[in-house]
């Protein structure tokens, strides 16, 4: 079963493109592109910055700190071997926001 | 027929990203790495960073032996390549034995130089993980660290020895740190970072020697002597083009290759620090010393060994982390470009657009690492973004950018 975790308004997401929110301990970086929400691991896998004040640039997220860009779907970073954490997201009709902390499984 | 055969000499960043590249494409045939150094693959940003700092090694290797050996790649570490053979592009070691090749990448980048007379006991430069090894011992608590060089090297090196408790001067030759690269404004503000964290930035001091008296090193310079226990000197870097001159390849300035990271001879690649590149955006030449402009013609040297049509033609981008700030440049400014800031030079984060025209040529950012992701799209698109939106922190660049494109 699993457990949603309500983190933040549709609406402002939508405002702000990308915010971050924290679940138990673990930080989620929020993105609003091209009318999805998409939730990743808030930390940058390359060198700890944060993913939230990056930039979203052609529905690619942009780590500000070494320029990695990240596919928001599969967490995988263009050019790299790496892949970054991405969370399920769920949007209620109320315009409610949830993320659970099981991770997606990704095939690499 | 036997299998193909690639040899890359160099052991750093530029064999390690071609390597997985080659592997990533499918390409099945040998693999030869020829390192001159005793360690595996490693990157070298950290070595003035985090690694410097504390000896931290994670991640600090680029080709693990389990992934070599899983992906059936032979690593020859502390052998030296002295020569592609022109008759059959077999390369020489210095060992005596040669290894067959169909194609060889030269990735043997740069070395620190050299200032004549500053040199010996309490000397350091720093290019090698056994050198910043050396380097970290020195930087004791309360040491007394003369940075010969106000460039980004020496800024990280200065940021990382404050952050191990030792007392800093900065000499720059020139009237600001950073002036070449980034120009006086910027370099200005730049240098408040330095001085901000108690660091002792002395420009127009040029360095005329080193006497030892006792234990502690006098630095004579321009504008009189300094006392040190340490001196650090970052004042650039000189391409490895030995190899690449007796092997007969075009070398000038570096090794001279086309937009493919091709050398004069066919069968023969070279990228990173050590080569010469015809950049298409450009239109021009240029040899960079960038952790990402080695990766990148890595992959486009790997491309082109299998027989792809590639090239190297993205903006040249850098980072550098020093005093809790993280700063980045995007691109090639000429020196007549405009300059457009977004934000003010005083504040905590800022921006620089560098413009021909109205056409974005490069970016320098402090802290602002999103601003940089813009300029490349606008480097490379050659779209125009108007200066009032590229100064006004209240618009957002993104959706500027995507409404253009």
């Amino acid at each position: 079963m699993t457990d949603w975790h309500a983190v933040a308004r549709l609406r402002d997401l939508e405002a702000r493109k990308r915010t971050a929110v924290t679940v138990d301990d673990t930080t989620i970086a929020l993105f609003w592109i091209k009318g999805k929400v998409y939730a990743l691991a808030d930390t940058c896998i390359h060198e700890q910055r944060q993913l939230s004040k990056g930039a979203i640039l052609f529905g690619k997220v942009i780590c500000p700190g070494h320029q990695w860009k990240f596919d928001p779907e599969t967490g995988e970073a263009e050019g790299q071997d790496r892949c970054t954490t991405t969370y399920p997201v769920q949007v209620d009709e109320d315009g409610t926001v949830s993320v659970s902390l099981e991770r997606n499984e990704v095939a690499r | 027929m036997t299998a193909a055969s690639f040899v890359l000499v160099g052991g750093g960043q530029v064999a390690a990203v071609a390597t997985r590249t080659l592997r990533r494409r499918g390409y099945d045939g040998r693999i030869v790495v020829v390192g001159e150094e005793h360690h595996r693959p490693y990157q070298r940003p950290p070595l003035s960073k985090e690694y410097l700092a504390a000896g931290d090694d994670s991640g600090l290797e680029l080709l693990p032996e389990e992934w070599t050996e899983a992906n059936d790649v032979e690593v020859r570490l502390g052998v030296r390549a002295l020569k592609v053979s022109a008759a059959d592009g077999a390369v020489l070691l210095d060992d005596g034995s040669s290894l067959a090749a169909d194609a060889v990448l030269l990735g043997t980048g740069a070395r620190a130089r050299r200032l004549p007379g500053i040199e010996g006991a309490g000397v350091f430069h720093l290019r090698s993980r056994d050198e910043a090894d050396e380097l970290r011992d020195a930087l004791e608590p309360g040491a007394r660290v003369v940075m010969v060089g106000g460039g980004f090297i020496g800024g990280e090196v200065a940021s990382t020895a404050v952050g191990r408790g030792a007392h800093v001067t900065v000499l720059e030759a020139g009237p600001v740190p950073l002036a070449m690269a980034i120009g006086p404004r910027l370099g200005a503000a730049c240098a408040r970072l330095q001085q901000d964290a108690g660091v002792d930035v002395r420009v127009h001091t040029a360095v005329q020697g080193v006497n030892r008296d006792g234990g502690r090193l006098v630095v004579a310079t321009s504008g009189g002597d300094v006392e040190a226990d340490v001196v650090v000197v970052g004042v650039g870097a000189v391409p490895n083009v030995e190899l690449a001159v007796d092997s007969g390849l075009d070398v000038d300035g570096g090794v001279l290759v086309d937009e493919r990271c091709r050398t004069s001879q066919d069968r023969v690649f070279a990228a990173g620090d050590v080569a010469h590149h015809l950049h298409p955006g450009l239109g021009r030449r240029v040899r960079v010393e960038h952790f990402d402009n080695a990766s990148r013609q890595a992959a486009v040297a790997a491309r082109s060994m299998l027989g792809e049509d590639t090239v190297y033609d993205e903006p040249h981008w850098f980072w550098s982390d020093q005093f809790g700030h993280n700063l980045q440049h995007i691109g090639h400014a000429h020196s007549d470009d405009r300059m457009v800031v977004r934000g003010d030079l005083a504040d905590p984060t800022w921006t620089a657009f560098f413009l021909a025209g109205d056409r974005v040529t490069a970016a320098f950012a402090v802290d602002a690492g999103e601003d940089i992701a813009v300029a490349r799209e606008l480097i490379s698109s050659g779209l125009a973004v108007p200066d009032e939106v590229l100064a006004d922190r209240e618009t957002d660049l993104f959706e500027a950018l995507e409404e253009l494109a």
